[in-house]
């Protein structure tokens, strides 16, 4: 009777790097869950947390964002930078108890398919143990 | 430092302060003073920039925050800041908020000397203003620095009781009120060059021996932490997301808190732009996911992209929490969010002008580690 529940996750990833990175994953038909839709940015830090507190509130039930490996962003700092800013909100989501797992930043080159593909496929795994997102207006 | 001695006659501790900031104004070296001052019906005390020293009866001892001062500091400074130098008179958390805001760009020190005043606390505005006549800000003070009864400390704002520090830093003159018998003399510092030139012709007497002074403060900021301590103990509480929810439920999404934060100072808050504006099927089907929508339905995602935005600069001073009219206590949440993300970061909202904001720096070789659950 009951389906099984399929998470909405929402990826942010960076042009220069994992968003090749997935599309290597594609290209060389590696399998990963199709709960991902992604955008793509031109750097990780074009995502500002607002972004990723929108796309909760609106039903995703889980947000990746991935950018360069340290030293490797196209605008030298991005990645840096966005990856404080992601602590930082998990933190806050920690600190009040909100399921910060739902939030993950990683980084994957765009070499790196088959990490991409396996973060993917772990990541969805985890908000499917999760259960859907409790502060989202949008979803059932 | 230098350090001197304002003697005050017949125990009026208001009027022997209105005294010094009259003969500083007079100096001649700077050219006005914003300091707190009652409004006609003596029920508020706001901040008032004074240019004429016969205008100046001010109440630098009222117990009583009604608007963050730091903000008013970054309104007269931010366009372009005085020529010639201003006095500004300021509780410790008002300083810490101005270096916040000076770090952000929003405020400038060129030409402002920061005039502190040692805090035993504020009480909320309407407390303050129902107060009988007798019962004045000499009164209050007084008995908050004596403790020989509880008429100051039991009206106390949550945030006061609690305080991070009630004895200013980076100020460039302090007014002391700790490690002195307050009605016959206080305390005045000088922590900068510009702070010593304004003292050298005031009418003071010099030092007196001993370091009462440094023990008394010593004595208050260890109180102030153990209360804090205690306080984050017992408030570790409000966890998981029913618990949260429950927290805000009254809140009513007014963002009166955010107006009166001296940190939120976007123009434009994402919370009050057309990003949550929907079509109306969009509600609709909002409504029929569940069979009901509970509108405003934001409140939440407010508080969490507020707090996201501001907790590594929130200096505690509580002003969010006066503001809300529906006396959520906010500091239960805010005191706790704000320790525990400011020791992540290894940052210290307004203590140092020179440390940067978290938020605009990086280092190459931290949280290497990512993709944690
Ligand atoms: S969040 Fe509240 S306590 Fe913190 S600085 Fe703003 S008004 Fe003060
Ligand atoms: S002031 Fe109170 S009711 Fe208004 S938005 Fe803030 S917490 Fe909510
Ligand atoms: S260019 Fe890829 S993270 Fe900045």
């Amino acid at each position: 009777m009951s389906k099984e529940f399929e998470p909405n996750i929402l990826g942010f990833l960076c042009n220069w790097c994992s968003y090749a990175g997935a599309d290597l994953a594609g290209t060389s038909r590696m399998k990963y869950p199709s709960n991902l839709k992604s955008i793509r940015v031109m750097c990780s830090g074009r995502v500002d947390p607002s972004f990723v507190l929108e796309a909760l509130r609106k039903g995703v039930d889980g947000v990746l964002i991935a950018g360069c490996h340290p030293g490797d962003c196209h605008y030298q700092s991005g990645n840096y930078k966005t990856n404080r800013r992601i602590k930082l909100l998990k933190k806050l989501l920690m600190e009040l108890g909100v399921e910060p797992q739902r939030v993950r930043f990683e980084y994957v080159s765009a070499s790196e398919g088959q990490k991409f593909a396996s973060i993917v496929t772990e990541f969805v795994a985890e908000m499917k143990k999760l259960g859907p997102n409790p502060i989202t207006v949008d979803k059932k | 430092m230098t350090q001197k001695v304002l003697k005050v006659k017949d125990n009026d501790v208001l009027g022997s302060t209105n005294e010094f900031l009259r003969h500083l104004l007079s100096s001649g070296k700077i050219q006005a003073l914003l300091v707190p001052q009652s409004i006609p019906s003596k029920k508020v005390v706001y901040p008032v920039l004074i240019a004429d020293p016969k205008k100046l009866h001010a109440d630098i001892i009222a117990p009583v925050l009604p608007v963050a001062t730091a903000t008013v500091v970054s309104k007269i400074t931010k366009v372009q800041p005085p020529s010639k130098p201003i006095g500004v008179v300021l509780r410790s958390c008002q300083i810490r908020a101005l270096i916040e805001l000076v770090k952000l760009n929003q405020a400038s020190l060129t030409n402002i000397v920061l005039i502190g005043v040692d805090c035993p606390g504020t009480f909320p505005i309407n407390t303050y203003a129902g107060f009988p006549e007798k019962k004045t800000p000499t009164h209050f003070i007084i008995d908050a620095i004596t403790k020989k009864t509880n008429d100051a400390e039991q009206y106390l704002r949550s945030a006061c009781k609690v305080c991070k520090d009630p004895i200013p830093t980076n100020a460039d003159i302090i007014l002391g009120f700790y490690g002195t018998d307050i009605e016959k003399e206080i305390i005045v510092e000088a922590h900068s060059e510009i702070g010593k030139d304004l003292l050298k012709d005031l009418p003071l007497e010099d030092e007196k021996e001993g370091n009462a002074r440094e023990k008394a403060v010593k004595e208050i900021r260890e109180e102030k932490d153990k209360k804090r301590a205690m306080f984050l103990k017992e408030k570790e509480g409000i966890k998981g997301i029913e618990k949260v929810a429950e927290f805000f439920d009254k809140c009513v999404n007014c963002h009166n808190c955010r107006q009166a934060c001296p940190i939120c100072y976007c123009k434009e808050c994402l919370f009050d732009s057309s990003v949550f504006d929907a079509e109306a099927y969009k509600f609709i089907r909002r409504a029929e996911n569940k069979g009901l929508f509970k509108m405003p339905s934001d409140a939440l995602l407010f508080q969490l992209g507020r707090m996201n935005h501001m907790i590594l600069s929130c200096v505690e001073c509580g002003l969010c929490e006066q503001a809300c009219p529906n006396t959520i206590p906010l500091m239960e949440v805010f005191i706790p969010a704000a320790e525990n993300a400011q020791k992540e970061f290894e940052y210290h909202p307004g203590k140092d002008k020179t440390e940067k904001v978290p938020m605009i720096v990086y280092r190459e070789d931290e949280f290497l580690e990512v993709g944690e659950k």
